[in-house]
Parts: C-alpha cells; sequence; structure tokens
C-alpha cells in the first residue's frame, strides 16, 4: 500500500483502504438482503406446493444446472488468482486470468441461454407473455415455480453481466493504471464476483434438486 | 506456494461437495434431502468467503457486516417461516 490517498477526504492510506473495504462489504450486504428476500419468497411458495415445485424442479436439466455451477467455480478460482497475481506484481498475467474470470463468465450465460431456450420450446416460461403448459398434479405450484425460478435466475444473470461489464472496464484501463489502483479494482470486481458465485451455489439446490 | 495450494484446495472442495449435493439427489434421506443440499450450500459459500473472498483477513467492519447481514436474514427467515 502506498502512502497517497486517492481521495482529500482520508487522513492516511490506510483509513481510505478500510473505508473502501467497509463500503464493498456493505454493498454485497445489501446485495445479500436483496437475494435472501427472493429466496425466501421461493421458499414460502414451496412450501405451499411442494409436490408443483418437486414435479416443476424434476424438468430443469440437472446437467446443463451442474455443468454451469462448476463453471461458475472455476471462475471464481481465475478471480482469486488473478487477485494474488496483481498482488506479486505480475500484472500481465492477472489481466489473462481477468479475461478467463470473463470468459467463464461468458460461458456460463451460454448455457443458461440453452436452458431458458429449451424450456421457452416445452412451453415451462410463464414470462414475457409466453405460453405455459404443465401436466401435472399441481400446474399453479409448478407455474409457480417457473416464475420464480426465471425470477431468481434472471436476476442472478443481470448480476454476472454486471460483473462482466465491471471486469470489461478494470481490463480497459489497465495498462494506464499504477499497480496500487489495479490491485484496488481486482480486489472491488473480485469480491462482487465470488459474491454472485455465493448466490449460485444456493440458488442450485433450491431449484434443480427439490425433489428427484 | 502456499497461496496456490491454498486456492487448489478451495477449488477442489467446491467441486467435491458439488458432486455430493448433486449425488445427494439420486439417494432417498427421508425429507432430510433439502436440509442435506442446503448444509451443502452453506459449507460451499463458507469455503467461498474464507478462502477466496478472505473474510478473515478483513478488518473488523467488513466482518461486522457479514455478521449483520446473517442477523438481519436470520430475523427475516424466523418471523416469516415461523408465521
Amino acid at each position: 500500500m502506498s502512502g497517497a490517498v486517492e481521495s482529500e477526504a482520508f487522513r492516511d492510506a490506510e483509513r481510505e483502504r478500510q473505508a473502501d473495504a467497509f463500503g464493498r462489504w456493505i454493498f454485497i450486504g445489501s446485495e445479500a438482503m436483496l437475494f435472501g428476500a427472493v429466496m425466501l419468497v421461493y421458499l414460502t411458495a414451496r412450501m405451499a406446493h411442494p409436490e408443483g415445485f418437486g414435479e416443476a424442479s424434476s424438468r430443469l436439466s440437472l446437467l446443463l444446472g451442474t455443468v454451469n455451477t462448476a463453471v461458475l467455480i472455476t471462475s471464481s478460482l481465475a478471480m482469486a488468482l488473478a487477485d494474488l497475481l496483481v498482488k506479486l506484481g505480475r500484472r500481465r498475467a492477472a489481466a489473462w486470468a481477468l479475461a478467463a474470470t470473463a470468459l467463464l463468465g461468458l460461458a456460463f450465460l451460454a448455457v443458461k441461454g440453452v436452458e431458458y431456450a429449451d424450456e421457452v420450446r416445452e412451453g415451462l416460461a410463464p414470462v414475457l407473455g409466453l405460453p405455459f403448459a404443465f401436466e401435472g398434479a399441481d400446474p399453479r405450484g409448478a407455474q409457480l415455480f417457473f416464475e420464480l425460478y426465471f425470477a431468481s435466475t434472471g436476476l442472478h444473470a443481470a448480476h454476472l453481466i454486471g460483473g462482466l461489464a465491471a471486469i470489461a472496464t478494470v481490463l480497459a484501463t489497465w495498462r494506464r493504471s499504477t499497480d496500487a489502483a489495479c490491485l484496488r479494482r481486482t480486489r472491488a470486481v473480485g469480491l462482487y464476483w465470488h459474491f454472485v458465485d455465493i448466490v449460485w451455489v444456493f440458488l442450485f439446490p433450491l431449484l434443480y434438486l427439490v425433489h428427484r | 506456494m502456499n497461496e496456490v495450494r491454498r486456492l487448489a484446495a478451495a477449488y477442489v472442495g467446491l467441486l467435491a461437495l458439488l458432486a455430493l449435493t448433486v449425488a445427494s439427489a439420486f439417494v432417498d434421506l427421508g425429507g432430510f434431502n433439502s436440509a442435506a443440499n442446503l448444509a451443502i450450500a452453506a459449507a460451499k459459500a463458507a469455503l467461498i468467503a474464507v478462502l477466496f473472498m478472505q473474510l478473515p483477513r478483513q478488518g473488523v467492519l467488513p466482518r461486522l457486516v457479514v455478521v449483520a447481514v446473517a442477523l438481519w436474514l436470520a430475523i427475516l427467515f424466523a418471523l416469516t417461516l415461523a408465521g
């Protein structure tokens, strides 16, 4: 950590670093409250419609969901490596690790897109006015499941796209930035990226592993 | 290098837990499948928070945020699910 502060609001660089970290974690905390509330809505709906949610969940592709979880975990590893590499002063390698993180994020979105397309084709997407038809004991519960499935995975995907934009911004200014700035930005975007990974870690069993 | 080994251990642990949670879906645990899956998800989240987000190395303020969020989420979930 160099001695200079970026903002004159801070007495010294250590104070500024602590305030930065505090702000980032508060942001992550508010995001956790948002996703927590969404998952709570899902849980209450599921308790009201256990059978419909079980039937509906088994229509999702467990294979693609599992692959995507592995992809996202790998992207988090790449992000953690980027953080380590910047810290070691290996800026070039760190930039490649950030690029790998972004590519894995894109791969996740691509797989999610394939899943969405399958679900739309099978008439399982009760969103955007698309036709929805479900044969089973509890079609109303199944519809509720798919509404919450698209809401929660859509919200998650929007966050992932935000993360991709943040990585792109960091990389675009990479060469012109100081080592300290690169480290700070990698750390900030990394914290967010890992959080988005954690959200998926909970969404995956909630949505894909209800009842098989 | 120590740091790399730490990250590799986290990665292998996360993939192992993923395999475990998917495998558990094919075994009937008599009503405890969901609880097991959520416990595994919590373990994965802890691995990510500790080894990737380096939560223990943060100062007292970030840790305070995590505790506060956990507390408020616990209140939110407890009051809703009890009602």
